[in-house]
């Protein structure tokens, strides 16, 4: 399985010049073999399949504006994915970012009552960052079960959301906020090209970094990243601080929309986020999966919502609709691997 | 198969079997091995490290289905799928790394296959059959029945071991490397046990590479060689051990090992690396040692001696409660492997798929893997090494474009080792710690890694191998440390040893105490200094001794090589008379007896030196005395 453009292509591709052309070809036909075989590419052929499915059963599927509602939809639970691909590659996992996003928002919310925007998000992204630091400590240096301790800080988290909001909605934030969703620069939502940004700056630093390598190392083989003198506690923390920050930072964009928070906001993001990265091809033992992978499967995640929702499918079979097609999925390519593999 | 193929074969063969292949991802483990196996012999089964003999116990045992060939057990076609079918056909196997599960009783754990099936389990007939069982091996007061496991010692744990499988009644019973970590008197127990079991009319494989055992308990053997088998069924007692060497190697020993001789002018060569009073408990207790520049040093001893664990508390793997450690000089205190890393030590570890591949990260950031660990910044600082990463690719004599490569584990183990080690090459180490470099890998890789240590050696790295076969220690380094129970006890030149010098030397504390008895109460009665020793034509090494008046010291103390005209009592080693023997200048009388194992195996001698002037027993007593209490230590 291809998992990574190589960080190295420069230095890989100089000893093929000199062989000749036959060595270059040869080259071309492990990339092409690669491409071939490569996870991400399946999952994008998945992603085209679902959405001509879809544009077949509903005119308006395709059409411009429901289009940029596809992106629309997809930028919280997209950028949550991100933080979640971090964890999972380690070998973790984080239950608890649908309820950090909730305390995140709560605390967003009461802090734009008495603090300027800027200010109000940064305190957000704060509280995110410090429930993950917290839950980072307890895995990496206390080495706890990460399913354990994001299980009881999602408990804490959504308790926490209850207490501080008083058990009710909060609302009434000043309409600027709004601002960093309904703008356009060159015609694209503000936040949809945030979520671009992001989605480059995260591949970016998985892939060219040492911290990004450390991260893949530890997922897998914690052991032998340890021995070669990686710094395995520090990349082992980071991931959960990564996952509370951007559930604050996705949060954010959902409350500058509906310019309101309610203390169950963000209730079952968490198994939303992990469908996505397991879909995009991340193995949950860690080591395996991308970036790439993960914008696919958030991709397939809210066209499949979506195309339910036109073709006026009731919400309560949605959740069997959605949960079938990523069982399937994964069955599928297991048995396309295990092939591959003899 | 029918049973005209199988006709061919003795009657008595209770196990045939022909052209076994077995290929592991890339690596071909098996190519053709056949084995024949009779009721009643006790059938060696040898090979150098990679040769498949274990693999080879493996499909036998049901552990590993193989790709090709036969196996015929008692006349009918053998298709196993899993250890319980074998088990249920009576073919059972003491492994290398015992099978045991720790946290269970030794009562339990003998019984562990019928845990598996339905209905309840009566602990009053399992408590009784137990002790029948070891009764039958002479052993029914050493196994306490209701002690974890985990508790006991490597010895005990195979006992048990055997007991499960006598509790299957197996017929076939392999015995994968068994001595590897036991003791030579433990080694003489396991083969009273064994003997024992052959008479009982049971057909046993004993699978191992230490040559002297082999022609202690086989009847037959067959040798391995690169997965097939080079010489099936030779009678034990037709063959010399020259015979056997070159059917394992497949040419002389000599060309493996570029074997240094005893250089004295190195001495003067600096120590690059040196280790005090190092402990990390409970595995390392007390370690010394020093490595000098361009030296390869070795760290003998058997498994369990705590040699890993040493180089893991060196590295800042493991916690370290005590000691020093210098290199060049510079005092340094790795708190973890980046500090040692950056300080330039390098560790190879012993597992590889374990410890050292990151399977989802390809060969060449495999490769670079230690660099990145190293590496002080944000970005990944490949670029730097680049023209480094290629001289060592082509010294490993790696197609460059096999770096690419997405999965490292479609490599053969020996690739997979150079990979590892190159990935330390690549930081230029000062020092360099690995840890069984040639635990399964091919003769030819074998040959190339040692080329390779002696290469950086000699280009000023001071290296350090660990390794539990004696012979690659031997062969490949130029001074060995001994360790025991986590102490290093002995630092001598590998001139000076051979195999069953280092076997002796490396017994585990727990076998030395009784010697430890015997010398502690011959002093105690005589005074003067008790001593257990191994003597050559002009030298001798000192394995244990026990001063009660330092008056009469000899010269020499445990661990320790001398000539015999260095110590104090040359006359008396010289002669090594039935009588006392008193020096030329009068100030000590040594009296020397031979002592052998009940096998008859020579053990060297237990020596007895007295003051001078002190009143000597008489010799004969002293010698009866001897004997009676090594056979009580027994």
């Amino acid at each position: 399985m291809q998992k990574q453009a190589d960080p190295m292509t420069e230095t890989s591709r100089s000893p093929a010049r000199s062989p000749g052309r036959s060595a270059a070809a040869a080259g071309e036909g492990r990339l092409l073999k690669q491409l071939a075989t490569s996870l991400e590419l399946r999952m994008l052929g998945l992603a085209l399949v679902i959405g001509a499915v879809l544009s077949l059963l509903s005119p308006y599927f395709l059409t411009e504006s429901n289009i940029f509602n596809i992106l629309d939809q997809s930028v919280v639970i997209g950028i949550l994915s991100i933080g979640m691909t971090f964890v999972i590659l380690t070998g973790g996992i984080d239950l608890s970012v649908g309820s950090v996003a909730g305390l995140s928002g709560i605390v967003l919310g009461l802090a734009l009552k008495d603090y300027p925007i800027p200010v109000a998000i940064l305190l957000g992204v704060l509280t995110g960052a410090g429930v993950g630091l917290v839950s980072g400590i307890l895995i990496g240096y206390f080495r706890l079960a990460a399913f354990v301790v994001t299980l009881g800080m999602m408990a804490i988290g959504r308790s926490l959301a209850y207490i501080f909001s008083g058990q009710t909605a909060i609302s009434g934030f000043p309409s600027d906020l709004s601002s960093i969703v309904y703008t356009d620069v060159f015609g694209i939502p503000t936040n949809v090209l945030f979520l671009g940004f992001a989605y480059l700056l995260a591949w970016g630093y998985l892939t060219y970094t040492k911290g990004g390598r450390t991260i893949y190392a530890i997922g897998s083989n914690k052991e032998a990243a340890r021995a070669a003198g990686l710094g395995v506690l520090f990349y082992s923390i980071l991931p959960y601080v990564v996952s509370g920050a951007l559930a604050a930072v996705a949060i954010t964009f959902s409350v500058a929309q509906i310019l309101s928070v309610d203390p169950l906001t963000g209730n079952g993001m968490e198994l939303d986020a992990i469908a996505a990265v397991v879909i995009g091809g991340a193995s949950l033992y860690g080591g395996r999966g991308s970036i790439v992978g993960t914008l696919i499967g958030v991709l397939i995640m809210v066209m499949i919502r979506n195309g339910l929702n036109l073709l006026g499918v009731s919400p309560f079979w949605q959740g069997s609709a959605i949960g079938s097609i990523i069982i399937m999925a994964l069955l599928v390519e297991r048995l396309v691997r295990a092939r591959s593999e003899r | 198969m029918n049973s005209a193929a199988v006709a061919g074969y003795g009657e008595e063969a209770i196990l045939v079997a022909s052209g076994i292949e077995k290929t592991f991802d890339r690596t071909r483990a098996l190519a053709g091995a056949d084995l024949e196996l009779r009721a009643g012999e006790v059938h060696g089964l040898l090979g150098a490290n990679g040769a498949g003999k274990s693999t080879l116990s493996k499909v036998i045992s049901g552990h590993v289905q193989r790709d090709a060939g036969r196996l015929v057990y008692k006349g009918r076609p053998l298709a196993l799928r899993s250890t319980r079918e074998a088990l249920e056909a009576g073919i059972a196997i003491v492994m290398q790394e015992t099978s045991l599960a720790p946290d269970l009783s030794v009562l339990e754990n003998i019984f562990l296959p019928e845990l598996g099936r339905p209905g309840l389990l009566s602990y009053g007939s399992m408590r009784r059959r137990a002790v029948g069982l070891l009764a039958n091996l002479g052993h029914e007061h050493v196994l306490p029945l209701d002690r974890e496991v985990a508790r006991l010692s490597a010895a005990q744990r195979q006992l048990v071991e055997i007991a499960k499988a006598l509790a299957l009644d197996a017929d076939l019973i392999i015995f994968d490397e068994p001595t590897a970590s036991l003791s030579p008197s433990e080694v003489e127990r396991l083969f009273d046990i064994m003997a024992k079991l052959r008479d009982d009319g049971r057909a046993l494989i004993f699978v191992s590479h230490r040559l002297e055992e082999v022609f202690a308990i086989t009847d037959r053997v067959t040798i391995m060689r690169e997965g097939a088998t080079v010489a099936a069924s030779q009678p034990t007692a037709s063959l010399t051990q020259a015979e056997v060497i070159r059917h394992m190697v497949g040419r002389d020993i000599g060309a493996l090992y570029a074997t240094p001789g005893l250089q004295e002018e190195d001495e003067r060569a600096p120590a690059v690396f040196s280790v005090e009073n190092l402990a990390a408990p409970p595995a390392v207790r007390n370690v010394s040692f020093f490595v000098r520049r361009g030296e390869i040093l070795g760290l003998g001893g058997l498994v369990g001696a705590g040699r890993s664990e040493t180089a893991e508390a060196i590295f800042g793997l493991r916690p370290r409660s005590a000691g020093t450690i210098r290199l060049e000089g510079r005092e340094i205190a790795p708190r973890k492997p980046a500090d040692a890393v950056r300080a330039g030590i390098g560790f190879v570890a012993e597992d590889r798929r374990v410890q050292n591949i990151v399977p989802d990260l390809s060969v060449k950031e495999n490769l670079l893997l230690a660099h990145l660990g190293a590496h002080r910044g944000f970005g990944l600082g490949y670029r730097r090494r680049r023209q480094k990463v290629e001289e060592l690719m082509a010294a490993l004599g790696l197609p460059a474009e096999r770096l690419l490569d997405a999965n490292m584990l479609n490599f053969s183990g020996g690739m997979q080792q150079k990979i590892i080690i190159a990935r330390w090459l690549l930081l230029e180490p000062k020092v360099l710690i690995l840890d069984e470099p040639t635990k399964g890998v091919d003769i030819g890789t074998r040959q190339a890694i040692y080329g390779i240590l002696r290469r950086i050696a000699d280009e000023g790295v001071a290296v350090v191998v660990i390794s539990s076969d004696f012979e690659e220690l031997l062969g490949v380094c130029e001074r060995v440390v001994v360790m025991s129970d986590g102490n290093a006890i002995a630092d001598l030149p590998s001139a000076l040893l051979d195999e069953e010098k280092l076997t002796l030397l490396a017994a585990p504390r727990t076998s030395m105490t009784r010697n430890t008895e015997v010398l502690t109460a011959l002093s105690g009665e005589c005074g003067g200094v008790g001593f257990w020793a191994l003597l050559d034509e002009d030298r001798l090494l000192c394995l244990n001794s026990v001063v009660a008046d330092p008056a009469a010291a000899p010269g020499f103390a445990a661990g320790e090589a001398k000539r015999l005209a260095d110590t104090r009592i040359p006359a008396a080693l010289a002669r090594r008379g039935g009588d006392f023997v008193t020096e030329p200048d009068g100030s000590r009388a040594t009296l020397l007896v031979p002592v052998t194992s009940r096998r008859g195996h020579d053990l060297g001698w237990i020596g007895l030196t007295l003051p001078g002037e002190a009143a000597r027993p008489a010799a004969e007593r002293v010698r009866e005395r001897i004997e009676a209490l090594n056979a009580e230590a027994g």
